[in-house]
């Protein structure tokens, strides 16, 4: 492809990148992104060179006067927009901005009309960087980048097409085809492409380094919150169900250490419930008090398993990535032991739930060491124990209901001695007779609990959580109900469990004298939850999800605090510092490798905050590349200033050498041109015919053909005329 | 290979047929890229069939050859409308006009009216018959000789016709180096049968096109249009160089610039082609006393009005 044909492709599909941004950032109302489309697709097959296309855009040209007629109604529809329709400056801005691209793509006409497109993109492309943060917004941006530099190095190169010209053979006689420099050749191809690629990598570089600004007016603190229910002060029976539909993702848990439990299981513990009614759970105990903070950041919560000789399980480390809920919950696995956090305060309360003083609209990231809570051998042994007061008065109430539930559970465990096999009886009873359902009645019942137990025999979790505490209070053996989330979700790619509303859980935790609280969930496994779909989309999804908490922790949400770290990391020197920088950049970049591989539409809501700060540093990087890649600036203004100096510096020289052959006696006539010149020298002073014909080619080469001399050409040239002077004439 | 080197490679091959004569081949090779045509002038015998022939082969073209007599006539040239019985209609038959290359061989020895019917040809690219336009072959040069020698019974070219030819050659006499090198060649083949191609058509094409992309610097272009002045005031002159002169010039000095490997003209450029490329246009003054078409004379004049204007530094 010529070179100049590529540059026109290149710049309407910059132009088109920026507009792709703009429309999927809903930066443009339905009518506009259509019209600008229209007029991108019109401007391509104009370029590929559709004839009737060709033609018929030609006849829909408009004078010079119409179109400024026309960029003047734009203007004036501007400011109605903003002052009426829009009421803002930014949607306004944006649609203008359109009608402008519009105007100029079928203006192209002048180099400069190539550089207002550009300016035009540009701006689209920030413009759509401050409507959205969401992933996608990369690959439209790493597109733009890409095509970017391909435009500006074809801007580039068409300035002096002559100086290429060169064309290729197509007779017999030679048989290969010739390359040539004019035409995108394989090479020039790569070299685009790794100058692209390049300039995305010092893009990284300076993202993380240059020091930052507050940039707080591009800050919006949106994100979408999340409305959860079953994590406040009471729960209704069949209230959780209808939420285990919902897929959105309500967090992301790490396990720094290695792989998932066994199970492939994690429950995170949220809130625990004490008073049933009949009806709903209320939490009594839900007198909080503040954690007191160990190191800044770090909140260390009392063991209150002090009673029981401490035996300790095995402990859980946990990274937390919590999305927007309305609930002041911090959702971890039990028993939580110390929690540390970006938090003023944490709070817990007395059934060992811990919350934030009140909810985040924003994600945050905490880390949770917890410590699991295994059945010591003396609950297994068959002497009866006696409970303390407090678990006594608090943990054994049990609602006015039908004495059959007690009759139930009397039958089930009456074979039973001991109080953790009576529980494990109770949990059997119910995992195997139940069957789990999503089509569980709601809550509006009487009797929901009689009516699960006897009636319908299916029924949500909490149906199957409340019968076993009521069940197990029935027959003296203290127990609560815990709300939170069942993980299930591992995520390989990014070793973490994924989360999701769907996920909501609630269970069971049982006092045992010795051990203390430890959990049982009696739900059986649902079929219904068991997805369908091929495993391989599946992974392609959690492929996405590992990306999306990247792109959200490296790119969304570095602060200055996190370029801080970076920084000191890197100027202690350590090589640990060192490998926890690469370490970090290379699990960022991993799944975009995989991402390219395999990545077709994919839209999704993402979070938080602008991408200016990405912006602003990239543009700097493609600058600098630029600079560096290609030997002259492409700024026109700097090429005119240089090219004027050492034009000058030549023809100086030049006059000089005229000013000394004629002082030996050869001189130049007025009518004599420069080449007929050196032919004359050469007859009358052979010697310094080399000379002087080298300093001439020079010389003509910036006086007549504009090409300006390079510095070491200068130097030579200097060094001829330097030999010219010392030389005899004989 | 770049088309500096393609040029170099056809000069050289035509210089294996024609012995000692670069500057003509190099001449000829402007006068092609410049999208202009040729009008040699010499005595016979000396090569200006072969040039005509060598250029058309080197460059795969197709080449056809018209020997012009006194009684050749305008269809011999164009082409002819036959009745075709079956179709039952005339049918246009093309003449030998319809090639790549044309060699007008003595074109002054035919009659004004079939001179004129090349005009058309050699300054639209297509030719006009039975109401009816047809496009020449592009790229469409024609390479005319004439005889200086003999003036009888001819019918010299009118002013209108000379000036759509882009520049007159003369060839001369080989060295006798040259001349001998010639004798000593085998004589049963044609030499020019002997040359490859090297060029296709379209590349012939490619290169016209870049021929417009060479730089003429404004300082250059005032030089032109300085001599073109001058011819017109000068007192020796009784007819000037037209604006289509100078257009010539200007395409010759730029095509010139090309085949010297350059992407810019330079002075040197317009001060060689001057005369070659303005001689036939002008009219020596009567005052002069000689005839005036003799061209040798005019060439002098453009030289020494050229040698008087200061070029540009």
């Amino acid at each position: 492809m010529p070179f100049d044909q590529a540059l026109r492709f290149a710049s309407i599909w910059l132009a088109s990148t920026s507009f792709i941004g703009l429309t999927l950032g809903a930066g443009l109302p339905e009518w506009l992104a259509v019209l600008t489309g229209a007029a991108l697709i019109v401007a391509l097959l104009r370029n590929a060179g559709g004839k009737s296309v060709g033609r018929l855009a030609t006849y829909a040209l408009i004078s010079t006067t119409g179109w400024n007629l026309l960029v003047i109604v734009g203007f004036l529809g501007f400011w109605v927009d903003m002052l009426w329709v829009s009421g803002e400056l930014l949607p306004a801005g944006v649609h203008f901005l359109m009608i402008l691209m519009i105007i100029k793509l079928f203006n192209l006409k002048r180099r400069r009309d190539y550089l207002h497109l550009y300016a035009i993109s540009l701006v689209a492309i920030l413009a759509a960087g401050s409507l959205t943060t969401d992933l996608w917004y990369l690959p439209i941006f790493l597109l733009y980048l890409f095509v970017g530099v391909w435009t500006l190095l074809l801007f580039q190169l068409t300035k002096h097409p002559e100086e290429s010209g060169i064309l290729t053979m197509s007779v017999a006689m030679r048989p290969q085809p010739l390359a040539s420099v004019s035409q995108v050749t394989p090479q020039f191809f790569w070299l685009a492409n790794g100058l692209a690629l390049a300039t995305f990598g010092l893009t990284v570089v300076i993202f993380f380094t240059i020091p930052r600004v507050g940039a707080g007016f591009y800050q919006k603190g949106f994100g979408e919150n999340i409305r959860t229910s079953g994590f406040s002060e009471t729960v209704n029976l069949g209230e959780i169900g209808p939420i285990k539909r919902d897929p959105s993702v309500v967090m992301r848990v790490e396990l720094s250490d290695g792989p998932p439990q066994e199970a492939g299981r994690l429950y995170l513990r949220g809130v625990a419930f004490d008073q049933y009614d009949g009806k709903a759970w209320t939490n009594r105990l839900n007198h909080r008090r503040a954690v007191s903070e160990d190191a800044v950041g770090t909140f260390v919560l009392r063991s209150s398993r002090s009673l029981a000789t401490p035996r300790l399980g095995d402990t859980i480390r946990q990274n937390i990535l919590l999305e927007p809920l309305d609930t002041p919950v911090l959702f971890a696995a039990p028993l939580v032991e110390r929690v540390s956090g970006k938090f003023p305060s944490v709070q817990s309360d007395l059934t060992g739930s811990v919350y934030l003083p009140f909810p985040s609209s924003s994600r945050i990231e905490y880390s949770v060491l917890s410590r699991s809570n295994p059945v010591l051998p003396e609950d297994l042994g068959a002497e009866p124990s006696v409970y303390p007061e407090s678990v006594i008065r608090h943990f054994l109430q049990i609602p006015s209901q039908p004495e059959r539930i007690a009759v139930l559970a009397k039958e089930i465990t009456h074979t039973q001695r001991t109080i953790y096999d009576k529980a494990t009886a109770i949990h059997s009873f119910l995992t195997h007779n139940f069957r789990y359902s999503l089509d569980a009645p709601l809550a509006e019942q009487d009797q929901p609990l009689e009516e699960f137990l006897f009636t319908r025999k299916t029924g949500y979790c909490e149906h199957y959580a409340t019968a076993m505490v009521i069940m197990l209070r029935t027959i003296g053996i203290p127990a609560r109900l815990v709300t939170g989330f069942l993980a299930t979700e591992w995520n390989e790619y990014g070793n973490y469990y994924v989360v999701r509303q769907q996920d909501a859980h609630a269970w069971v935790e049982v006092h045992l004298p010795h051990s203390g609280w430890i959990t049982m969930d009696p739900t059986p496994p649902s079929i219904e939850s068991i997805g369908s779909g091929s495993p391989a989309w599946h992974a392609l999804g959690r492929m996405l999800d590992t990306i999306r908490l990247q792109w959200g922790r490296f790119f969304v949400q570095y602060s200055a605090a996190d370029q801080l770290a970076v920084v000191r990391e890197l100027k202690a020197g350590s090589t640990s510092a060192r490998n926890k920088a690469f370490d970090s950049i290379s699990t960022l970049f991993s799944p975009f490798m995989a991402m390219f591989g395999g990545m077709a539409g994919y839209a999704s809501k993402g979070t938080i905050q602008s991408l200016a700060e990405l912006l602003i540093p990239t543009l700097i990087g493609l600058a600098v590349l630029l600079w560096l890649g290609i030997r002259r600036p492409w700024v026109k203004g700097m090429i005119s200033k240089k090219t004027t100096r050492d034009e000058q510096v030549i023809m100086q020289l030049y006059g000089r050498m005229i000013g000394h052959l004629a002082r030996k006696g050869i001189a130049k006539l007025t009518a004599m041109p420069p080449l007929e010149f050196v032919r004359l020298t050469q007859e009358r002073w052979s010697n310094a015919g080399s000379a002087v014909a080298s300093i001439t080619d020079l010389y003509c080469r910036a006086r007549f053909g504009q090409i300006s001399p390079t510095r070491e050409e200068l130097s030579l040239a200097e060094d001829h005329l330097r030999d010219l002077m010392t030389l005899e004439k004989p | 290979m770049n088309s500096t080197d393609i040029i170099r490679a056809i000069q050289e091959n035509i210089a294996r047929v024609i012995k000692g004569k670069p500057q003509v081949i190099e001449m000829s090779l402007v006068a092609l890229l410049a999208r202009g045509h040729l009008l040699l002038e010499d005595v016979p015998g000396v090569g200006k069939t072969t040039l005509a022939h060598s250029l058309a082969k080197s460059l795969d073209c197709s080449f056809k050859r018209i020997q012009f007599t006194s009684d050749l006539l305008p269809s011999d040239i164009v082409g002819v409308s036959i009745f075709n019985r079956q179709k039952q209609a005339f049918e246009f038959m093309p003449g030998p006009i319809f090639a790549n290359i044309v060699l007008a061989d003595e074109i002054n020895r035919t009659t004004p009216k079939t001179q004129s019917s090349l005009l058309e040809a050699m300054s639209e690219a297509q030719i006009s018959f039975d109401n009816k336009t047809y496009p020449l072959n592009q790229p469409f040069m024609v390479i005319a000789t004439q005889n200086p020698a003999e003036y009888h019974g001819t019918f010299p070219l009118p002013e209108s016709q000379l000036d759509r030819f882009l520049m007159r050659l003369r060839i001369g006499y080989p060295s006798p180096e040259e001349e001998k090198k010639v004798l000593d060649r085998p004589q049963s083949l044609h030499p020019a049968e002997e040359l490859r191609p090297l060029l296709a058509t379209h590349d012939v094409l490619l290169l016209q096109d870049q021929v417009d992309r060479v730089l003429m610097d404004e300082s250059i272009t005032d030089y032109l249009l300085a001599i073109v002045q001058r011819t017109r005031q000068s007192d020796l002159l009784s007819l000037g160089v037209s604006t289509r002169g100078a257009l010539a010039l200007s395409r010759a000095a730029k095509a010139l610039s090309l085949v010297r490997g350059r992407t810019y003209c330079l002075p040197d450029d317009i001060k060689e082609l001057a005369p070659i490329v303005l001689s036939h246009r002008i009219m020596v003054a009567r005052t002069q006393g000689l005839h005036q078409r003799n061209f040798e004379q005019a060439e002098r004049i453009i030289q020494d009005l050229v040698d008087s204007i200061p070029v540009p530094v």
